[in-house]
């Protein structure tokens, strides 16, 4: 005798941060594989951009895609599809007016938004003096250079909003995972606190929430690890069962799903596998097995999850001036003796800003700008200098990028000078105790 | 033998501590992996690249250890100089590690 079939949910990835691309998101939004998306826009630098962008300017600070991505997505919001996202970065109220905006354009009439508040833990960290262990300071003691606090927040609060018929939630910084945690645990009628269920959805979560981490992409390495197609890689999507999941891609879609890529993706970004902490449980992937089922599906399963961490992870952010970037390159015998001998110029005629500049370093590109000097090669037959500057003081800061550029006046056959100098903010972490976070929710209408 | 002759790996970021997973390719090589590739063979190779610890984790499920790096991104990516903020190339740094005893 048949049971009743196991209820099983498909959702798919549709961004892995603020700059994804915009066409393999269309394409899972247009296959009809999928009922629910999940947009992960953030990550530490990208949060402090966010953050930048609302100093310059408090009506922004959101995804800066929406304007673009929303049209594109007409088909599949007509047709029901949802859309939970942390498109709101520093600004979840102009995330839901240029959501709701768009929308109205392209005559997408009463779609139910849900808005994510509270994630704005500012005034909190500064009333609590949360220490800054990364910095070895506190927020007090830092005072008005600290420009933001963000809170990571979990799944409830887009319960929330999908019980309330939300078709598109947004957010600030929703952590990476409970945007699938969200909508797993609505859509298969899971509890918050049901923690290895909890955990299952997490992992789901974190094997989407990278996007083509998934499928192939930062993983090519020839002749030992080659994917089909890697410029046309497909965002992952999963068939999430309780107990177990099958992730894959679309077909036509470029790259693998296979254990090679599901293996570094499990465990990206995560330190204790045992004691994976998100907002939403402390996720255990100690006994995950990964199961390839070829044609480019892996199933997994074996996830587990104990309770929530009782502290929210903080990201603070910290003015710190500006950073400024000069480049400039040499080739041909003796560069590397002639990139040293610019590196000692630059240095003396910044001598001057004295006790001004934070922080300095020069880098020799070609040679050991990445690993200093734990990897030693031959002779390289052309260098690129790197200065690299942080300054409160902007004079400073320009004047380490027209030095830079002064470089074609000094060692023989400096080359192709550039410079950028771009506001420094920091972001680090501190922890509040959950329950002085304060979320709220609202659903409105196009 | 050089890493990268058995395995792959990935590195990642979060503030600054930078975690770096090694699977095999064959799982026959797992235990040369567990062997060889000690939490003391990875702080050795990266030198001062780390300023604090180095823990491994063992991932015996699917044939990986993960070592966590402790103050490895010089502040974190927000903070640093540094030319790779994230600390991505570090997955290719490990791979370059030479296994003492070679294949078993």
């Amino acid at each position: 005798m048949l049971g009743a079939p196991t209820p099983v949910l498909s959702i798919g990835s549709g961004s892995a941060y603020a700059n994804d691309r915009l066409a393999p998101a269309v394409a899972m939004a247009d296959s009809g594989r999928v009922s629910v998306m999940g947009f992960d826009c953030l990550a530490e630098r990208t949060m402090a951009l966010a953050q930048i962008r609302r100093r310059q300017d408090p009506s922004a600070g959101q995804d800066e895609r929406i304007g673009a991505l929303v049209p594109l997505l007409r088909g599949y919001l007509s047709r029901g599809g949802k859309v939970v996202g942390n498109f709101g970065a520093a600004n979840p109220d102009a995330a839901y007016e240029e959501f709701a905006a768009r929308l109205r354009k392209v005559g997408l009439l009463g779609v139910r938004i849900g808005v994510i508040r509270g994630d704005d833990v500012h005034d909190l960290v500064t009333r609590l003096d949360c220490a800054l262990p990364e910095l070895g300071t506190t927020v007090g003691a830092l005072g008005d250079r600290i420009v933001s606090a963000n809170a990571y927040i979990g799944a409830a609060p887009i319960v929330d909003c999908l019980r309330e018929d939300a078709q598109i939630v947004l957010g600030g910084r929703l952590a990476d995972p409970s945007l699938f945690v969200g909508p797993i645990c609505h859509e298969l009628g899971w509890d918050l606190t049901d923690w290895d269920r909890v955990g299952h959805a997490t992992m789901v979560g974190h094997l989407l929430e990278c996007g083509v981490h998934s499928t192939g992409g930062n993983f090519e390495d020839p002749p030992y690890r080659l994917v089909p197609d890697p410029h046309n890689l497909g965002y992952p999507l999963a068939d999430v069962d309780d107990g177990s999941v099958v992730v894959t891609k679309l077909p036509g879609t470029g790259g693998a799903v296979d254990e090679l890529t599901m293996k570094t993706q499990l465990y990206y970004e995560i330190h204790d596998p045992a004691r994976y902490l998100t907002p939403d449980v402390t996720a255990d992937f100690t006994g995950v097995t990964i199961e390839d089922l070829g044609d480019n599906r892996v199933r997994l399963s074996g996830a587990r999850g104990r309770e929530w961490p009782s502290h929210l992870k903080v990201l603070v952010g910290v003015d710190q001036g500006w950073k400024a970037v000069g480049e400039m390159s040499y080739g041909g015998p003796g560069c590397a003796d002639r990139a040293r001998r610019a590196e000692e110029i630059v240095r003396a005629r910044l001598d001057a800003f004295g006790s001004d500049i934070d922080d300095l370093r020069v880098d020799l590109q070609g040679v050991g700008s990445l690993f200093g000097d734990r990897l030693v090669g031959g002779e390289p037959t052309e260098v690129r200098l790197r200065l690299a500057v942080r300054t409160p003081n902007l004079e400073a800061a320009r004047a380490a990028v027209h030095e830079v550029e002064l470089l074609y006046f000094g060692p023989a056959g400096g080359g192709g000078a550039t410079g950028s100098v771009v506001p420094a903010l920091g972001v680090t972490p501190a922890y509040v105790p959950r329950e002085q976070v304060r979320l709220e929710t609202e659903v409105l209408e196009t | 033998m050089k890493l990268r002759e058995m395995a792959y790996s990935r590195s990642g970021d979060k503030g600054d501590v930078s975690n770096i997973c090694v699977f095999v390719y064959d799982q026959a090589d797992y235990p040369t992996l567990v062997e060889q590739l000690t939490a003391d063979v990875v702080r050795e190779h990266f030198g001062a690249l780390v300023q604090g610890t180095v823990v491994r984790y063992e991932l015996p499920n699917v044939h990986g250890l993960n070592f966590v790096l402790d103050r490895a991104l010089g502040g974190g990516v927000s903070m640093t100089l540094r030319v790779d903020p994230h600390g991505k190339a570090f997955q290719s740094l490990i791979l370059d590690i030479d296994l003492p005893g070679g294949r078993r």
